[in-house]
């Protein structure tokens, strides 16, 4: 490694840091998750709606949070960590997604439907 | 990187290379490789979530996620882990004005908030303890028991770290290998605050409705 020629911490990434985004992420998430905890205690909506109202506001908080505390946008300090996520994003939604639906639907896809069981 | 080719080149005293290493971007460099990291961690967690929504109804004739999961148990913890990360973020502010003993004191806050989480999930699955909710009972509580633990352990782990650096900022300050150091483990706290969300809504919410 060649000697310093500058004080680490004037590097960009270090200089992202912002008190008042942290605050607003803890703020938001915070919210978010009392928001939740408040519907379903109450049960405010059917199970099926309340499945997706706590799913939608949990999407709507982690992305607050990956823009607040990581600050991902598309500066060029940032534009390849936004990338990566980007690319995983997708990765991750087939991952759950794909094998909960494959799950949930292997007895109608495998199994040869016996006499007298409803499908 | 630099475009500065525009003034007219002068033959005589051109200079055909650079004399200094300026070497690469060295805190750039390791914050990405760690944040590529962190994507294929979520990858574990993908699996674990997958996991999760094949098993939550696999109760064995035993206990159902209505008996195991009390909603309103996970907001201490999530208190405690949202501030940690927030106390983090508030010694990143003070790395940016370079402020050493801000960054201890911060360091050693989000510390104390982590053990503080981990206590709160080590009472709760010591109570899953005793009542008898232990993961050889169902495919639910195997997977209820790995998917809030793996959390827990990276918490653990990530308090290892935050020890090491306390340790490495009294000695040898704010050196270029310590601010990589401190970059990395801000985004693996600051994530386990995003996987905590996931966890508190898909696990505990759900658990609940």
């Amino acid at each position: 490694m060649s000697h310093d020629h500058h004080n680490p911490i004037d590097h960009p990434e270090v200089q992202l840091a912002s008190a008042g985004g942290y605050l607003f992420a803890y703020a938001f998430g915070l919210g978010a998750m009392l928001l939740g905890l408040w519907m379903v205690l109450n049960h405010t909506l059917t199970p099926v709606g309340l499945t997706t109202a706590v799913s939608v506001i949990a999407l709507v908080s982690v992305i607050v949070q990956l823009y607040f505390l990581f600050k991902l946008d598309l500066s060029s300090t940032q534009i390849w960590h936004t990338v990566s996520i980007v690319m995983t994003a997708p990765l991750f939604v087939m991952a759950v997604g794909l094998t909960i639906w494959m799950f949930h639907t292997l007895m109608q896809r495998t199994m040869i439907p016996l006499p007298g069981m409803g499908m | 990187m630099s475009s500065h080719a525009t003034a007219p080149v002068d033959p005589n005293n051109v200079v055909l290379w650079d004399y200094e290493d300026h070497g690469h971007d060295f805190i750039g460099t390791r914050s990405i490789g760690f944040w590529l990291y962190m994507m294929s961690d979520a990858m574990i967690f993908a699996g674990l979530f997958a996991a999760h929504g094949v098993y939550v109804h696999n109760f064995a004739g035993s206990f159902t996620a209505n008996e195991v999961i009390h909603p309103i148990n996970a907001l201490w913890p999530t208190l405690f882990i949202f501030t940690s990360v927030l106390i983090y973020g508030f010694g990143m502010v003070a790395l940016k004005k370079g402020s050493r003993s801000g960054v201890i004191n911060a360091l050693l806050l989000s510390f104390i908030l982590g053990v503080g989480f981990l206590l709160m999930e080590y009472r709760e699955f010591s109570e899953l303890a005793a009542m008898g909710a232990v993961p050889q009972v169902s495919g639910f509580l195997s997977d209820f028991w790995v998917i809030v633990l793996t959390h827990a352990a990276h918490v653990f782990f990530g308090l290892i770290w935050m020890a090491v650096m306390i340790v490495q900022i009294m000695t040898n300050g704010f050196t270029q290998n310590n601010v990589y150091r401190l970059i990395n483990l801000k985004l693996f706290w600051h994530f386990q605050a995003i996987i905590w969300v996931c966890v508190f809504t898909f696990v505990y919410l759900m658990g609940g409705i």
